[in-house]
């Protein structure tokens, strides 16, 4: 007997034949999707996170297939290191002030873009948007030859005679120049959008209120642009905490260790000495310190939402 | 229509990433070879190799082999396609991956991957990286010895997995037109380094106090990094202390010969810190006129500056007596054989290091390609080679040259920094090179490196330091 038959003759309703259709379901093109972006997921953040965590506890390298359990000395290794500490500070250095003239240059050619005082606007956005799209190791390159001392154009211009990427007091200033230059062109852009989104009858009601162009952008202007400069600026920061491809071409590290990053340094010791368990010990310490940056970020950046509102 | 769409999605996906990962596969396209007799003549004088047979028993074969370079700069690629000539029955598939990516790509790929190659380009400075997935070679030592300078110090237990088809050392390059417009002859060519000096000082040229010409310029890669070791042996300190395995770099030699470079930067003030980052590109741009380098920039100077017209003579030293040793030397090693592969393929990469190694063709184009001295016995005198001036630099200094073995890179990046520190961030020598002797000793920790220079035939000379 069948099922469909015993469920009648016991006055049920027949449960419904299993159709083609749920196949089709399950092997649905968002299903398909959703299935390829956990695994993605899984395979290249999940398990190399955890990977690193496990690997920062061993002695590891896997080009030798070693990998012998040190508990925690590889962490002590690296927070007894002069050359971490003082990768950090650099690293700190370096973010501070590429975050500071990224978000100022980036709105203040918002504020004239958006302005009346600016006309072909469309072209002006994709040029300054231009260097955001250019590959870093390129424009690396460029800067270098820029700051060359005996045929860059820096010098011929401007008529100094630095030897930018050769010199501890210059060296650092001209790695945040040449990130500022690349970078400004994404924050110019969100803050247009953000700017043209910003409601017209508040800025009405304080002009009739009489404030003037410097207050209005003060007390209207930055605190509505809030959200856009906190995105800007946690994006950065997760950006510049790990930047290293800049200081690989451009110094090496150099002149000495003057623009190490903790980024660079993880680099150098795992790609350079293979000393994998050190720089995953590092790198579970940048995980952590861009971690609380960033909810510290958020957290004040809420509160001042709230009085605003 | 779903399912067709999704599972058509789903091929395109998995096609795609076949093709990024490069799925290949091991068969040969090779033709049967039988014919054994090829009419040639064996090859050789102690090492030899007799091509009058069939190698795999004539079945088709195909062998990987991976280089960081291309036929322009790996003489091994020339010779694989010889082989392939005599052997039509063996087909070689060369890949060639970057060499920032072959010293990871290349030891994780020979760990039982059948895709991985049986023969591959070797470094001796990535030995600790390649030996476990070494074979050694079945020639018999006391024949490579007896072809080859410097066998000996890359036995263990007996055996050989490579050794070097050339060695190179380095010198100092100049460029002629600066030479003759400061009104410098051939006579003029120092031997000291105080003559050195005085001539770098006629090299160099400003233009109102700003440096227009560098007499002797060090800045960038490869300059200092490269020239410490030699720069302490010709004072009689070695790289290690007596059990091989710690560095000596914090040494007297170190901080005096700091001191000298310094002194003809700030004293003799014939190069600056300031002069560029790039000593090689400065050379070739024919605004430095004295630059230390190896036997590599001559290819360089020909590809990239054709137009200089530029002299070697050997690195000067502080005396005139011989020094404890004039430099250090490096070898271009032969190819590793993958001991994971199998034994047919093993046989057949067996063959072809026979075959490579008994003849001249690999070592002749190795001096040529890669601009080093023949380390293969019967072309140490070869007129042909010896009118290259690289050679001709090298030749009498041979017996006086060390390889402290495979060091670990940090003897090179540490010494960098260090020379950093002291020329663009002004700091005291002693401590700058105690900082770098201390990188070292952290960075050699848990390395089982111990050096060579033991093997070195005047090695009891050395100074106490």
């Amino acid at each position: 007997m069948s099922a469909h038959n015993a469920a009648a003759e016991r006055g049920g309703t027949a449960p419904k034949p299993r159709t083609r259709l749920a196949l089709g379901d399950i092997l649905s093109m968002r299903n398909v999707a959703v299935t390829v972006l956990i695994v993605y997921f899984a395979v290249f953040m999940a398990y190399p996170i955890f990977k690193a965590f496990a690997g920062s506890l061993h002695d590891w390298n896997p080009l030798t297939d070693t990998y012998d359990w040190v508990g925690l000395a590889n962490f002590r290794q690296v927070l007894t290191d002069a050359l971490f500490w003082k990768s950090i500070w650099n690293t700190a250095v370096f973010s501070f002030f590429s975050i500071l003239f990224r978000v100022v240059i980036g709105l203040a050619l918002a504020m004239l873009l958006t302005s009346r005082l600016v006309r072909a606007k469309d072209s002006l956005r994709g040029l300054f948007y231009m260097p955001t799209i250019t590959p870093l190791v390129a424009v690396s390159f460029v800067w270098m030859w820029m700051f060359d001392p005996q045929f860059g154009m820096i010098d011929k211009i401007t008529g100094l005679d630095i030897s930018w990427l050769n010199d501890s007091k210059w060296a650092m200033p001209a790695i945040i120049i040449m990130t500022v230059w690349k970078d400004f062109g994404y924050a110019t852009v969100l803050y247009m959008g953000g700017i043209m989104s910003l409601p017209r009858d508040v800025y009405e009601a304080v002009s009739l209120d009489g404030a003037n162009k410097w207050q209005t952008f003060r007390s209207i202007t930055l605190p509505l642009l809030r959200p856009t400069t906190l995105l800007i600026v946690i994006t950065s920061l997760i950006s510049y905490l790990q930047a290293y491809v800049q200081i690989l071409v451009m110094t090496g590290g150099g002149p000495g260790t003057d623009t190490y990053t903790i980024s660079y340094l993880i680099y150098d010791q795992a790609f350079q000495k293979y000393n994998f368990g050190v720089a995953s010990a590092m790198s579970v310490i940048l995980f952590a310190l861009t971690g609380v940056l960033t909810l510290l970020m958020f957290k004040a950046s809420g509160d001042n939402l709230e009085e605003t509102r | 229509m779903n399912v067709k769409r999704s599972l058509a999605a789903l091929t395109a996906a998995v096609a795609v990433l076949a093709g990024a990962t490069g799925c290949s596969s091991n068969t040969s396209s090779g033709v049967i070879d039988t014919k054994a007799d090829k009419g040639l003549a064996v090859l050789g004088d102690h090492v030899t190799y007799d091509p009058n047979h069939l190698v795999n028993d004539g079945q088709p074969i195909e062998l990987g082999y991976w280089s960081w370079g291309d036929a322009s700069t790996d003489p091994v690629i020339t010779m694989l396609h010889k082989y392939e000539k005599i052997h039509p029955n063996v087909t070689f598939k060369i890949s060639q991956v970057a060499w920032s990516d072959y010293w990871v790509k290349t030891p994780l790929s020979l760990k039982g991957n059948k895709n991985a190659p049986v023969l591959f380009n070797v470094h001796n400075s990535q030995d600790a990286l390649l030996r476990p997935h070494m074979a050694a070679y079945d020639i018999d030592l006391k024949d490579l010895e007896a072809d080859y300078t410097n066998v000996e110090t890359h036995v263990v237990d007996g055996k050989v997995d490579y050794i070097d088809s050339v060695i190179n050392t380095g010198n100092i390059y100049y460029n002629k037109t600066l030479w003759k417009q400061a009104g410098l002859t051939d006579d003029d060519i120092p031997t000291t380094w105080d003559e050195f000096a005085e001539v770098a000082r006629k090299l160099t040229k400003f233009d109102g106090g700003k440096m227009v010409q560098a007499g002797f310029n060090m800045n960038g890669d490869g300059r200092y990094d490269g020239l410490w070791q030699g720069l302490n042996y010709q004072r009689g300190t070695l790289m290690f202390d007596k059990s091989g395995t710690k560095a000596n770099y914090d040494s007297k030699a170190t901080r005096e010969n700091l001191r000298f470079l310094l002194d003809l930067y700030e004293k003799d003030k014939v190069g600056s810190v300031k002069f560029g980052d790039n000593s090689e590109q400065s050379f070739g741009n024919g605004q430095t006129a004295m630059i230390y380098a190896w036997g590599a920039l001559q290819g360089t100077l020909e590809t990239k500056y054709p137009d200089i017209d530029y002299g070697v003579f050997p690195t000067p030293t502080f005396t005139k007596a011989v020094p404890f040793a004039y430099d250090r030397y490096n070898g271009e090693s032969t190819p590793g054989i993958n001991v994971h592969q199998s034994d047919e393929q093993q046989a057949v990469a067996q063959d072809f290091i026979r075959f490579m190694l008994a003849g001249d063709d690999y070592v002749r184009t190795a001096v040529k390609l890669q601009n080093s001295f023949p380390g293969k016995k019967s072309l140490q005198n070869d007129p042909e080679i010896l009118a290259n001036p690289v050679m001709a630099a090298i030749k009498p200094r041979l017996d006086r040259l060390i390889w402290p073995g495979p060091t670990p890179s940090t003897l090179e990046s540490s010494p960098k920094i260090a020379f950093q520190n002291v020329f663009q961030n002004h700091q005291n020598i002693a401590k700058a090179v105690a900082a770098a002797q201390a990188q070292i000793e952290t960075d050699m920790k848990g390395s089982d490196f111990t050096s060579l220079e033991r093997m070195y035939r005047h090695y009891d000379e050395a100074k106490q330091d």
